[in-house]
């Protein structure tokens, strides 16, 4: 079925199909969930990938859909269904081999126009998404959507349920596809994350938030509009701001500027508390779940007259201030086994690193994207900061897509 | 105990007095003609060769009724070797084999019937129940067209989907038996429900370039049995043009004739049938005696078309909301019983030994002339066939032939592993069988296979082939990468 269009009629002509493993994954293969991927089930990971009409020669739907089957084989947790154990009413993946949903659209703009446009909301016409239920054990995980421009580029929007992984995890992904399209052979399974069981009794994390039991219909209610949007840092910019406040890093100076910002804007109500999301850096490529470092970050001092140094390596960490709330988040969904519902991202004004995640990695026929950008669907109040790379050869242009709150 | 044990021996002399009684009536012949031998050369060497000699010319002959005598023998013997029908070679068959791209699991097929039925959630109930029961396996496929949700049956997806299966199913026959496509005499396709203009046959002639005198045939409308009907006519123009070769192709196109609407009745076509298709090669050529893997024996076709009730059982009609759809009636099984009873009668006399044939004729007589409440004796088919291909119409047709024709799981085996590797993929269903027996290394030389088909119409259709060569296991076909998994336990319910 079409999906309605509100105000743009730019992306049209949708076709919907399920793409799912070429080989049986067997009948009673189930895909467990963490404490942590539990505590993200009411987020979404959006990622478009543009990519110009070079790469995307002679690429058909067809030609595309035979490698996505190989892809599946090592994927095939991706193409299961939510199902509630019982009697405790957990919910776990049932790998079934449904499928990811796979849209095919066409759009009227040219991969340039698309670039220049202004609307920020305009990604969302690239990512075919769809929250989880109500129907728990008919709701895809992922959805696939292959969009062909007037010029001949195409993007790739994947949405992607955040309790499968972290955006590291839906980097690893995409970059996979991409080699199953050149060599036709899979790569091997990804690594799942080690499942822990955590008995020990922890303190309650900060960067995680109690709300109100969503049921089945697994989507975040906001007190407050929300809206993305996002900017460009030059290399000119981020040399600037390294110069003046040498030896920070881009990440926790940019973070830090945006943390002012907002205390600034927010007068008598400013954040103390941040959560800062990086990825850990004791995993190797490859691993498919919730492994990125989560760590909150409390301010004891005036945040909008602070130093931006200060500022920085607060959010650095470089004195260890800040915890690892990781087993912690893991502690307090495990105390009544994962039926409380959480919000990791927007509980605090949250902060998440993904210049190094491998977004330039993928590759369609030796070329690799002409722009990436990701995005989180689902955030609290308090709003959510990514930080991008910027597409190669300049790989430290740095674009943010921000959530924030309209007060 | 004893009456266990006195059960047990009574059966067992009751099983040896039938195996006995058999042995005498089947071998009949031999076991005269061996003493009358045995009397006859031990009389001839009592004589002597001088007393054969003037026995020889005491006889009188002249030049003249010498010369008469053997030309009325050789002129016997020209009639009869001339009057025999060809003898008809199936040299090689292939199936289709859909790639993985293809593949439709339970789960997947579930959600795009809610996606597609969103308003009628009974309808969808009611198709969940028949995959659960119907022993299809996680590995059937659909057409590329249907898998969109809503289904895009264009006409050109239609033809697409026959080009794909009938020209990949020819090249597979072309390598394994290295025809050559000039050396087509006869070409039979048939395809129930899709018939465009040109036909498929005429597609399968523009693709691979055969002969402007090609004696080409396209069947359409009927059913599941028209590959057994293809065979049929196949045999009878191989016996008018000598030294020929005929390709018979079978298939289903799906595309088309996926249902799109919400009555229950016709909804079950979709949750069965899945893409497939065989191209079989059959000669007169003596020359392929040597390397064809059967022969083919007798073809039996039965038409119950005459009775209103078998006519409507298996009904195309568009539904209340213009959707068309198969409709199946509810006697469909009973229907095909009774199809099945008639292709019985007619067939037993020809394959049956003549111990199963008397004792079906005296209880005949017996239930006319003395008591008609004497039980009908079913001859036991396992007597006169080594292997039996039942069309894997459903899990129900499959039950219901096992039980009428008293058949072990074995003989069912191969009908019910093709229902779930491939689902029912109509006409071509019992090639992929046939397959199966020859990959799990069961067809040896001499066997005798039965092919049992049914048909809109109503039609119950057979074909016997002897095997000519013990089949070695092939390492190609539809169950190469499969073969070693079957056969599985195909639960009564699935659970999804």
């Amino acid at each position: 079925m079409v999906s309605p269009q509100q105000h743009h009629d730019h992306v049209y002509d949708l076709k919907l199909l399920s793409v799912g493993p070429g080989h049986v994954t067997g009948s009673d293969v189930v895909h467990d969930l963490t404490g942590l991927d539990l505590a993200m089930k009411l987020h979404y990971l959006k990622a478009v990938y543009l990519f110009s009409s070079h790469a995307a020669e002679g690429l058909t739907i067809m030609n595309m859909k035979e490698p996505m089957f190989c892809w599946c084989n090592d994927y095939f947790m991706t193409c299961g269904r939510i199902k509630r154990s019982e009697p405790s009413g957990r919910p776990y993946i049932k790998c079934n081999d449904c499928g990811i949903r796979v849209v095919e659209g066409v759009c009227d703009k040219t991969l340039d126009e698309w670039i220049e446009m202004e609307d920020g909301s305009r990604w969302n016409l690239l990512v075919y998404h769809r929250v989880i239920g109500p129907e728990l054990s008919f709701s895809p995980l992922v959805y696939l959507q292959v969009t062909w421009f007037k010029c001949g580029g195409i993007s790739l929007g994947i949405s992607w349920a955040h309790l499968l992984g972290d955006a590291f995890s839906v980097s690893d992904f995409v970059n996979n596809w991409g080699r199953c399209m050149a060599t036709l052979k899979a790569n091997g399974s990804p690594t799942v994350a080690p499942r822990s069981q955590t008995t020990v009794p922890k303190p309650q994390p900060l960067s995680a938030k109690q709300v109100n039991h969503v049921g089945d219909l697994w989507v975040i209610a906001n007190n407050c509009k929300m809206e993305t949007f996002s900017f460009n840092l030059t290399t000119q910019h981020l040399s600037n701001l390294e110069d003046e406040h040498n030896p920070v890093s881009a990440f926790n100076l940019i973070c830090a500027l945006i943390w002012r910002s907002i205390a600034k804007f927010r007068e008598g109500f400013e954040p103390q508390v941040v959560t800062v999301c990086r990825k850990d850096p004791n995993h190797d490529n490859n691993i498919l779940g919730n492994t990125q470092v989560i760590r909150s970050i409390k301010a004891d001092f005036s945040v909008v007259e602070s130093d931006l140094n200060k500022l920085a390596s607060l959010i650095a960490g470089d004195q260890n201030q800040g915890r690892d709330e990781r087993n912690m988040i893991e502690a307090s969904v495990e105390k009544d086994n994962g039926l409380t519902d959480y919000i990791i991202y927007g509980s605090n004004l949250t902060f998440v690193n993904l210049v190094n995640a491998g977004l330039y990695e993928m590759e369609l026929k030796g070329k690799k994207p002409r722009f990436a950008y990701y995005s989180i669907q689902g955030v609290g109040d308090e709003g959510a900061v990514l930080v991008l790379p910027g597409p190669p050869p300049q790989g430290s242009t740095v674009i943010m897509a921000a959530d924030e709150a309209i007060w | 105990m004893p009456p266990i044990f006195t059960d047990f021996s009574a059966s067992c002399n009751l099983k040896y007095v039938k195996l006995g009684y058999q042995y005498l009536v089947n071998h009949i012949l031999a076991l005269i003609l061996v003493p009358v031998m045995v009397g006859v050369v031990v009389e001839v060497v009592r004589l002597g060769p001088e007393e054969i000699v003037n026995l020889w010319g005491s006889l009188h002959f002249d030049l003249v009724q010498v010369l008469c005598s053997s030309f009325v023998v050789i002129f016997v013997v020209t009639v009869y070797f001339m009057s025999k029908p060809r003898s008809i070679y199936l040299v090689d068959y292939s199936c289709y084999k859909p790639p993985v791209t293809c593949r439709v699991p339970f789960a997947t097929f579930m959600e795009h019937s809610r996606l597609n039925l969103r308003n009628n959630p009974k309808s969808v109930e009611f198709q969940m129940r028949i995959l659960e029961r119907s022993g299809l396996g996680e590995e059937t496929c659909l057409p590329p067209a249907i898998h969109y949700i809503p289904p895009t049956p264009t006409m050109e997806a239609a033809r697409g989907e026959a080009e794909l299966v009938i020209f990949s199913a020819m090249d597979s026959l072309f390598i394994k038996t290295g025809l050559k496509p000039k050396d087509i005499d006869i070409l039979i396709v048939n395809c129930s429900l899709f018939s465009p203009t040109p036909s498929l046959s005429a597609m399968v002639i523009n693709k691979y370039k055969l002969r402007s005198n090609i004696k080409s045939f396209n069947l359409s409308g009927m059913g599941c049995s028209a590959g057994l009907i293809s065979i049929d006519l196949a045999r009878d123009l191989l016996q008018v043009h000598p030294n020929s070769n005929a390709v018979v192709v079978s298939t289903e196109i799906i595309t088309p004739n996926y249902y799109q609407g919400k009555e229950r009745a016709m909804l079950l076509p979709n949750c069965l049938f899945r893409m497939g298709a065989a191209a079989i090669l059959l000669s007169n050529r003596r020359s392929e005696r040597w390397r064809a893997k059967y022969r083919l024996v007798h073809v039996v076709r039965t038409h119950k078309g005459a009775d209103d009730k078998a006519y409507r059982c298996v009904f195309e009609e568009e539904d209340k909301e213009g959707n068309v759809g198969i409709s199946l009636s509810k006697d469909l099984m009973a229907i095909a019983g009774d199809a099945l009873k008639s292709n019985i009668t007619t067939i037993g006399p020809l394959v049956l030994p003549a111990s199963e044939q008397i004792l079906f004729l005296l209880t005949l007589i017996g239930r006319k002339i003395f008591n008609p409440k004497w039980k009908p004796y079913i001859p036991d088919f396992k007597q006169a066939f080594e292997h039996f291909c039942i069309h894997a119409g459903g899990r129900a047709v499959i039950d219901e032939l096992q039980k009428n024709l008293q058949l072990s799981p074995e003989h069912v085996e191969a009908s019910r592993m093709t229902l779930h590797r491939f689902g029912n993929t109509s006409s071509s269903s019992l090639w992929y069988e046939m397959s199966y027996i020859e990959s799990k290394g069961r067809m040896k030389r001499g066997d005798r296979v039965w092919q049992i088909a049914f048909g809109s119409g109503f039609k119950c259709n057979s074909a016997v082939w002897k095997c000519n060569r013990t089949i070695k296991t092939p390492t190609d076909g539809p169950w190469a990468d499969c073969i070693e998994r079957y056969p599985v336990h195909i639960p009564e319910v699935v659970k999804l």
